[in-house]
C-alpha cells in the first residue's frame, strides 16, 4: 500500500495512533492541581 | 531578478512583525510583562507559542533535507518533535505551573533554585548553560533565515543574516514576550496554512505519494524501511531510540520551550493543549518530510538541481517549491512561510537568553537590589548582544543545518532533563546531585558532540544519549551520598512520584 512495506505502515501508523489515544486519555482524565 | 510583488510581500511581513513589537511594547510596564507576558496567555496563544518555539528552521528546511538524505528511516522525527510539546506540558508544565503561580517564578532557574535550595551555584550554572545552548541553537536558526533570503533575493550570506537578525531583534527587544507570543500566533498560522498548501503541491509535482515511495524503493529498498542496519548505516534501531529520546525530552526541557509554561493564564489549558499541539504540528511535520522525499524524485528526474553548497540538502524544499510553482510571487509567499517558522523560534531564543542573563545572573546574583526598570534594560541589551554574537557564529554554517540544531538540542537534553525530572519527581534528589548532573551532563555532551562531529570514533547512538546516561548516574550517586532537601521545600515544590495527585 502507498508503495511502502507493511512493516513501515504498521509501525509508524501504530505509533501515531497510540500517541493520539494517550493524549486523548490525558485530556479526558485531566484534573487541575488544587491551589 | 527579484519579483517586485514578492519583495513587497516579504517587506510587508517584516513590517507586520515590527508593528506587533511596537504594539506589544506599550503593554510592558514591568519585568513580569516583558518576561512572562504578565502570565496572561490564553489557550491558542499559548499552544501556538509552544508550536512556534519548537517549530524552527529545522522544521521547514532541515526536516525536508533530512528526509531527502536518509528517507523513511528518519520518519520517527515526525512523531518525536510534536510529542515534545505534550511531554513538556504533561511532565514539566502541570506541576511547575502550579508551584510557579504561588511562588512567582519568572524563569525555570527560579524553580531549580527553590527546589534545590541553591540560589547562586545551581542558578548560575543552569542560566549560563541555558544561554550557551540557546546561542548554539540560535546560530542554526539564523542560518535558515539566511538560506531563504539568499535564495529569494540572491543576497550574500552575511547580508541575509544581518537583515533577518535585525528584524527579529527589533521586535523582541521592544516587545518582550508579548511580542514574541503574538508574532508567533501570526507566524504559526502562516506556517500551518502555508505547509498545508505548499507541501502537497511539491508532492504532486513529484508524481504523488505512492510514486515517490516506489521511486525511493527502486533507488534503494531500505529507503522505505522504518530503519536501516549494516555497516555505515546511520538510522539503525539503537540510533533511532536515542534520536526519539533526544527530540522528545530534549526539546521539552529546552529553555526557550519550558519557560513558556510560566506564561499561561490558566492551568486548565493543559487539558487539551498536548493533543491539539501534537495533532496540528504532527500533520505539518509529516507533510514536510514527504516534501523532502519528493525531492529525491525531483532531483533524480533532473527537475531540481541543488546548489553546489556544503549544506545543499537543506535547500531541497525551497527548490522543490520553485520547481513545482513557477511563479516568483508564489516563491515570495513561500519565503514568508519559512521566515515565519524560523523567526518564531529565533525570537523566543533571544528573549530566553536576555531573561536568563538579566533575571538569573544580574538581578539574582550580581545586583539583587536592582530596580525593575534597570533589569528590563539589561534584558533588552542582552537580547541585542546575543543577536550580535550569534550572527558571528552563524557566518560559517556546518554542512547540514539540522546537525547544528540537533547539537543544540542534544546539549539541552543532557544538561537540563535530569535535574528537572529528578527535581519534580524524586524527593531524594539533592542540590549536589543536581549540580553534578548538570555540570557532567553539559561537559559530557560537549565531549561526545566533538567526538561525533569530528568523527573521532563511531558512536552507535546519538552523542547526547551517552551524556544523558552520565547525567542520570551522577544525579543518583551524588544525591544518595549527600544530605536530603528539607521536607518543607519538597512539599512546597510538589515533589514526588505523581503528576496531578498528592
Amino acid at each position: 500500500m502507498f508503495g511502502l512495506p507493511i512493516m513501515t505502515i504498521v509501525l509508524v501508523g501504530g505509533a501515531f495512533l497510540l500517541i493520539i489515544l494517550a493524549l486523548l486519555y490525558w485530556g479526558l482524565t485531566f484534573k487541575e492541581i488544587p491551589a | 531578478m527579484i519579483d517586485p510583488l514578492a519583495a513587497v510581500l516579504v517587506i510587508l511581513y517584516f513590517l507586520l512583525m515590527v508593528g506587533i513589537g511596537v504594539w506589544a511594547s506599550k503593554k510592558i510596564m514591568c519585568m513580569s510583562d516583558y518576561v512572562v507576558a504578565g502570565r496572561s496567555l490564553n489557550f491558542w496563544v499559548f499552544t501556538m507559542l509552544m508550536i512556534g518555539s519548537v517549530c524552527s528552521g529545522m522544521s521547514l528546511l532541515g526536516v525536508s533535507g533530512l528526509g531527502f538524505k536518509f528517507a523513511w528511516p528518519t520518519i520517527w522525527e515526525q512523531l518525536a518533535v510534536p510529542l515534545s510539546i505534550a511531554f513538556c506540558i504533561i511532565f514539566f508544565g502541570v506541576k511547575m505551573h502550579a508551584v510557579a503561580k504561588k511562588s512567582g517564578y519568572m524563569t525555570v532557574q527560579d524553580y531549580l533554585a527553590h527546589r534545590f535550595e541553591s540560589q547562586t551555584s545551581l542558578r548560575s550554572l543552569s542560566a549560563t548553560a541555558g544561554i550557551v545552548v540557546s546561542m548554539i541553537y540560535l546560530a542554526g536558526q539564523y542560518t535558515a533565515i539566511s538560506i531563504v533570503l539568499m535564495w529569494l533575493f540572491g543576497l550574500p550570506h552575511w547580508m541575509a543574516l544581518l537583515i533577518g537578525a535585525a528584524i527579529v531583534t527589533v521586535y523582541t527587544v521592544i516587545g518582550g514576550l508579548y511580542a514574541v507570543a503574538w508574532t508567533t500566533l501570526i507566524q504559526g498560522l502562516i506556517l500551518i496554512v502555508g505547509v498545508l498548501i505548499m507541501a502537497p503541491i511539491v508532492i504532486m509535482a513529484a508524481g504523488g505519494f505512492t510514486h515517490i515511495n516506489e521511486v525511493m524503493a527502486a533507488v534503494n529498498p531500505s529507503n522505505v524501511d522504518p530503519w536501516v542496519t549494516g555497516a555505515g548505516a546511520v538510522f539503525t534501531p539503537s540510533y533511532i531510540v536515542s534520536f526519539v529520546l533526544l527530540l522528545t525530552i530534549g526539546l521539552a526541557c529546552a529553555p526557550h520551550v519550558i519557560n513558556n509554561i510560566l506564561c499561561v493564564r490558566d492551568a486548565k489549558y493543559f487539558k487539551w493543549a498536548p493533543l491539539v499541539a501534537f495533532g496540528i504540528y504532527g500533520v505539518v511535520m509529516f507533510l514536510l518530510k514527504f516534501a523532502g522525499f519528493a525531492g529525491i524524485v525531483l532531483v533524480k528526474d533532473g527537475i531540481v538541481q541543488l546548489p553546489k553548497v556544503p549544506n545543499a540538502s537543506d535547500f531541497i524544499f525551497v527548490y522543490g517549491v520553485q520547481a513545482a510553482m513557477p511563479s516568483m510571487f508564489l516563491w515570495g509567499i513561500f519565503a514568508v512561510i519559512v521566515l515565519a517558522a524560523v523567526m518564531s523560534t529565533t525570537d523566543r531564543l533571544m528573549l530566553t537568553i536576555g531573561t536568563y542573563f538579566s533575571w538569573d545572573i544580574y538581578k539574582k546574583i550580581i545586583k539583587p537590589d536592582a530596580p525593575d526598570k534597570q533589569v528590563l534594560l539589561v534584558s533588552q541589551v542582552s537580547v541585542f548582544i546575543a543577536a550580535a554574537v550569534t550572527l558571528l557564529l552563524a557566518l560559517n554554517p556546518p554542512d547540514m543545518l539540522v546537525w547544528l540544531i540537533w547539537a543544540g538540542i542534544g546539549i539541552m537534553y543532557a544538561t537540563f532533563a535530569v535535574p528537572l525530572l529528578a527535581g519534580l519527581y524524586w524527593r531524594r534528589a539533592t542540590r549536589e546531585g543536581a549540580l553534578a548532573s548538570m555540570a557532567l551532563g553539559l561537559g559530557a555532551s560537549l565531549v561526545f558532540g566533538a567526538i561525533s562531529y569530528f568523527k573521532l570514533a563511531s558512536l552507535p547512538m546519538h552523542f547526547s544519549f551517552f551524556a544523558f546516561v552520565i547525567a542520570i548516574i551522577s544525579m543518583i550517586v551524588v544525591s544518595l551520598m549527600t544530605k536530603p532537601t528539607s521536607e518543607k521545600v519538597l512539599d512546597e515544590t510538589l515533589t514526588g512520584w505523581y503528576i496531578r495527585q498528592k
